[in-house]
């Protein structure tokens, strides 16, 4: 296994154990205390930080560092395709409330950062799996 | 209308090198072994810098390791 297919796996499994956690948190909050979710911002921050701080000690370099050719045109395919998925996400996920709801409804504003993960965690989670896929399409027969 | 085929001798040329390994080619050409495989397998192009440092790691020509094709159709 090469690093950078390494590196997606480790990113798929990241993001994923984060999404899951994130939507049991939010949902556990969302359920059990309702006055709680007011405050969902603090843990955001707190995430936030705690997840910015772990990405600049383990990543010194960029992220296409130590790649060859050939991983360097995966990377960046499997990037155009995360930007186009996180272009097209975000878009339904604005747009579509605001035709089901109409334009007079008003929504939370917690619904904000979750929006905001929720496309992030999209985005990784495509991108990861389009270099998974690349990787795995290009060496079948070895 | 015309369509573009590169074949490669990789497979050949390893074998008639001492049964050369992807892994020590790789190493020599400065890629990793999936990059070998690819190629070998037809389906990635390397770049002409790549194509030459594989073909001085045989001693041959550029041509003598990969072929192109020009179908016209």
């Amino acid at each position: 296994m090469s690093k950078l297919q390494k590196s997606a796996w480790v990113n798929l499994i990241a993001v994923t154990i984060c999404a899951i956690i994130g939507c049991v948190a939010f949902s556990l909050l969302y359920l059990l205390n309702a006055k709680g979710i007011d405050h969902i911002f603090v843990f955001l921050i707190v995430g936030s930080l705690t997840g910015l701080c772990i990405y600049v000690f383990y990543r010194k370099k960029s992220p296409e560092a130590g790649f060859d050719e050939r991983e360097k045109m995966i990377y960046k395919r499997a990037f155009g395709l995360a930007a186009c998925t996180l272009t097209v996400f975000l878009s339904c996920v604005c747009i579509i409330p605001f035709f089901v709801l109409s334009g007079q409804s008003v929504i939370k504003v917690y619904y904000l950062p979750l929006i905001l993960f929720s496309t992030l965690f999209v985005a990784q989670f495509v991108h990861s799996t389009a270099i998974l896929i690349q990787c795995s399409l290009e060496e079948e027969d070895g | 209308m015309g369509s573009d085929k590169l074949t490669n001798k990789l497979r050949r040329l390893r074998f008639e090198n001492d049964q050369m390994t992807q892994q020590e080619l790789a190493d020599k050409a400065g890629v990793t072994r999936q990059t070998i495989i690819a190629i070998e397998a037809g389906k990635y192009a390397p770049s002409l810098p790549l194509a030459f440092k594989i073909a001085r790691t045989f001693n041959v020509s550029i041509e003598d390791v990969f072929q192109y094709e020009n179908e016209q159709s």
